[in-house]
């Protein structure tokens, strides 16, 4: 770390030891709302308050940078990795690579503790979560979709498909559903040749694709019955198979998986507080206890080995974790360095190819 | 003749026996892994530079500065012609090596690859992929991974039949770490470079497989070439189509090694410098690669595409395999140093694709998945340019651990190396040999015998006479020097004619000797072959035969026991090396 960059830090530290008693300003957090907030609330927020005394308060996100734009600023976002390197290329986020981070609860050093590539210069992992395609079991009586490609097919498996309304994690299906290794994808995807290859495959469904914005859409759009087949986050479609008469079964074949990061942005109000809590809320505790309650890869070791079984409901969480064994057999990682550096070009790509959608269509 | 002996055979104690083969394994593990480890590092390396230079696919798609792009693709192939075209002046014959040097050396006994000459193909090589010139990886490899066996032959103070299992050890190594397939390694040793199955070469030779494949898991490990999801043949009359791929596939490879051949003829008739011509060859190419990027480098990328339903229309297939078959003559015949191993796999790939997608439309048939036919297309145009039918097949089996892949594979090899051969050779390797006189279809004796030439049986016992000399003077000489014929040479020492005792000795006193030159006397140049010597020799009777030197000046006489004897000591050697077990 270049001396210079702890400037910002040690002028922080000061702003906030000059201040007196935290609390009276709340902690501006922007975290992704439902079930999975309301786990945060429980696990990390209301402790993390008792502690501190200092109160937290949600701003509805549901992924981009563009967050970092608001006035004011968040202190504190739970952002994708991808998208926390490409604005920390971008300077829009602070650094937080000085955070000294406590130790597992096995006494492993948090460097060791933490899963590779969990740390970087602005973001600290604290979830591996895998966005899978899930169905809605009521609506295959005969053979059930198994295989990414099986979103792809509208003629086996009829019906709508509830997909996000991103280039990201699409292209990886449409290109794993025409037989491009898993390992090969982002190679490919370089390509021009692969990248037409990826939106023609989707261009193949695009009249039955519901796009969806928010995580907690494609629960109920599957629950309800407008579709069929969805992609969404692993830790949702658990949540919503909790309750026991649930139709949603997930098809982990192509699962892809992201670290899932704490940034506090170039523009954050009480950064300090914002590190403080980004210390609390990554000890091996809190994160065994959300892997518990939300079915998501905790990002220390120590806190995989203590994951036991959820405190409600009493089943096994452990084959519901994506980095786990039965799971990740043809799970992709998410090639997040690729991403930093095309996501603006790719995203272009993707409205352009949304909006001339007629043209792309007549093409096939 | 003056080649280096092997240590003389001692007598067999058990003890001597396995410290012979110790030695030689131990020479086959360290030219194993250090051969490993070169490799990875050489590939590796292509890898970084075409990262840094804009060259991968991946690096172009990351850099958001589309000019930045574009410059790179016209500017950095042509640079790096430049720079490849000066390595080459340092380069004894002022070329890279290929692997037909690395067979020849073996093939012909002389052992001994050159340290430096490899070093440099190396190095040119790595310029040459790393800029994005369209040639292949595996043939610098190759050599790279000989040059290092055969100078730790020399560190290890062995004989040439060592040197030349030293040499294959390095190979096997290289190819094994580079395609993740030791067995591969094993055979291509053995199919290309050693062409026997000695057992006393093939202990040492898998040693060195196997160490290099380890050692390659260990120390820089790279991603294997390609990966295959899954590949079943639909239907077993499809075998039917494998083979007549195979047999098409035989023809595109053919088409493709005489592009290489006659590009590299042409390249020597242009007006353009040699040390120049690489980056004329990449300015072309760079400025093909704006309009048809998939051309550039070795093709990876498009290789892998090749196995996928739907990249490319059938208009594409053609038009980007034609161009890479092109562009890889075009690259190599204008001298940038590289294999036209993985070229040939690309180029091979999109023809099986091609011929899987044009058969299924025109039998509007549902054949098995594209992938497979572009594996068969992919092993039957490598498969007749190296020379290696087994080796490519078993590539297939270690790469994808796909049994069906590999029978279907195997199918449409079986034809294509015969058929190919017909019309071009055993390899484009033997072919670059014959050209530049090795001719090894003729069997490995002949090529061996072609390497020596007559000046060295020289013997200077013969009887010379003046050409004015008269049969008595000529009778006397012959008699004297308990001889039976004598060779006419002038004051200045140019050879004018045989005679006979057995002519001379019907003649007068008087008479001049020159009137019974014997018209069907064999004379020789020095520097003509031994091969050439004993195919003269057929039809000749007498004792030897006068050896001339460039101006016809005789330098001495090569008689007919020396030369059966230098063709049983050869054939000795070989049985030694080829069927010895130890």
């Amino acid at each position: 770390m270049r001396p210079l960059d702890r400037l910002p830090t040690i002028g922080l530290l000061a702003i906030f030891l000059a201040a007196p008693a935290a609390g009276e300003e709340p902690l501006r957090i922007a975290t992704w709302g439902g079930a999975y907030e309301r786990v945060q609330r429980e696990v990390l927020f209301e402790p993390f308050r008792e502690r501190t005394g200092i109160a937290i308060e949600t701003i509805a996100y549901n992924g981009g940078t563009e967050i970092l734009e608001n006035d004011p600023a968040p202190d504190i976002v739970d952002m994708a990795m991808s998208e926390s390197l490409a604005a920390c290329a971008d300077d829009r986020l602070q650094s937080i690579q000085a955070l000294e981070l406590p130790p597992g609860s096995d006494g492993t050093p948090a460097d060791m503790d933490f899963i590779g590539g969990a740390r970087h210069r602005c973001a600290l992992t604290h979830t591996v979560y895998a966005t899978v395609i899930a169905y809605d079991a009521r609506a295959f009586s005969g053979q059930r979709p198994s295989r990414v490609a099986h979103l792809f097919d509208t003629e086996a498996f009829p019906g709508q498909r509830a997909l996000r309304k991103t280039p990201a994690d699409n292209m990886e299906w449409a290109l794993l559903a025409s037989g491009v290794p898993r390992q090969e994808l982002y190679d490919l995807l370089s390509t021009p040749r692969g990248l037409e290859l990826a939106f023609r495959r989707l261009g193949g469904i695009r009249e039955s694709i519901i796009w969806w914005e928010e995580g907690g859409e494609p629960v109920r759009l599957l629950e309800s019955g407008r579709a069929v087949m969805a992609s969404g986050y692993n830790g949702r479609f658990f949540n919503a198979q909790l309750d026991p008469d649930s139709n949603i079964e997930i098809i982990w074949d192509g699962q892809i998986q992201e670290y899932q990061t704490w940034v506090i942005p170039a523009g954050a109000g009480r950064a300090q507080a914002a590190r403080e809590f980004i210390r609390f809320a990554t000890r091996t505790g809190p994160l065994t206890a959300l892997a518990e309650r939300l079915a998501y890869g905790p990002a220390r070791h120590s806190a995989e080995a203590q994951v036991r079984r959820h405190p409600e409901a009493g089943i096994d969480m452990r084959p519901h974790i994506p980095t786990h064994a039965y799971n990740s057999a043809n799970a992709v990682a998410k090639d997040i360095d690729w991403y930093a550096h095309t996501i603006e070009r790719i995203r272009e790509r993707f409205r352009d190819w949304l909006e001339s959608g007629d043209a792309a269509s007549a093409d096939q | 003749m003056t080649e280096e002996r092997e240590p003389p055979p001692r007598r067999r104690d058990p003890g001597d026996l396995l410290r012979r083969v110790l030695i030689v394994v131990v020479l086959g593990a360290v030219a194993g892994v250090a051969s490993a480890v070169l490799a990875n590092a050489f590939v590796a390396a292509i890898g970084w530079l075409n990262d840094l230079l804009l060259i991968s696919p991946r690096s172009r798609m990351m850099e958001s500065r589309a000019w930045l792009v574009t410059l790179a693709i016209v500017a950095v192939p042509t640079l790096g012609g430049l720079v490849g075209g000066l390595l080459h002046r340092f380069i004894p014959d002022g070329r890279a090596h290929s692997p037909a040097d690395l067979i020849a050396a073996v093939q012909t006994r002389k052992g001994r690859l050159p340290l430096r000459t490899g070093l440099l193909t190396g190095l040119s090589s790595l310029v040459s992929l790393g800029s994005g010139a369209s040639v292949g990886q595996y043939g610098p490899l190759v050599h790279v991974g000989g040059t290092v066996g055969s100078a730790l032959a020399r560190l290890f103070r062995v004989g040439v039949t060592s040197d030349n299992i030293a040499i294959a050890c390095g190979v096997a190594a290289a190819i094994s770490t580079v395609f993740h397939a030791p067995i591969a390694g094993i055979l291509f040793a053995h199919e290309v470079v050693l062409r026997h199955f000695a057992l006393r070469a093939f202990a040492p030779v898998a040693v060195a497989s196997v160490l290099g494949h380890v050692t390659a898991q260990l120390i820089w490990p790279q991603p294997p070439l390609f990966q295959v999801t899954e590949a079943e043949v639909a239907h077993l009359w499809e075998f039917g189509l494998f083979i007549v791929l195979g047999i098409a596939s035989a023809g595109v490879a053919v088409a493709y090694m005489s592009a290489l051949l006659r590009m590299a003829r042409v390249a020597k008739r242009m007006k353009v410098p040699a040390v120049l011509r690489p980056a004329v060859a990449g300015l072309g190419l760079g400025l093909t690669a704006l309009w048809v990027p998939d051309i550039l480098g070795m093709g990876s990328e498009t290789l892998r595409l090749a196995f996928i339903e739907g990249a490319f229309t059938q208009w594409e297939l053609l038009l980007v395999m034609t161009l890479k078959l092109l562009a890889t003559a075009w690259c190599l015949g204008m001298g940038f140093a590289g294999g036209v191993f993985s070229p040939a796999l690309v180029i091979g790939s999109l023809f099986g694709a091609l011929f899987g997608s044009v058969v299924g439309s025109l039998l509007g048939l549902d054949l098995s998945a594209l992938v497979v036919y572009a594996v068969c297309g992919m092993v039957a145009v490598t498969a007749p340019v190296i020379g290696a039918p087994l080796t490519t097949v078993i590539i297939v089996l270690e790469l994808t651990a796909s049994y069906p892949l590999t029978i279907a594979a195997l199918a449409s090899v079986a034809l294509a190396n015969l058929i190919a051969s017909r019309y071009f050779g055993r390899s484009l390797f033997d072919r670059q040999l014959t050209e530049r006189g090795h001719d090894l279809s003729g069997g490995r004796s002949r090529a061996i015998l072609q390497t020596h030439a007559i000046g060295e049986l020289l013997s200077d016992e013969y009887v010379a006479v003046r050409p004015d000399a008269s049969a008595r003077e000529a009778r006397d000489a012959i008699v004297a020097a308990a001889s039976a014929e004598a060779y006419l040479v002038d004051a200045r020492g140019y050879y004018a004619g045989t005679v006979h005792l057995h002519e001379l000795l019907s003649a007068d006193d008087s008479e001049p000797a020159q009137r019974w030159c014997d018209p069907n006397a064999l004379s020789m140049r020095e520097d003509e072959t031994v091969w050439e010597a004993m195919n003269a020799m057929r039809h000749f009777v007498g004792e030897g035969m006068a050896v001339l030197d460039a101006e016809g000046r005789l330098v001495g006489t090569v008689y007919e026991s020396d030369l059966i004897n230098a063709y049983l000591e050869l054939l000795e050697q070989m049985r030694k090396e080829e069927h010895a077990t130890a």
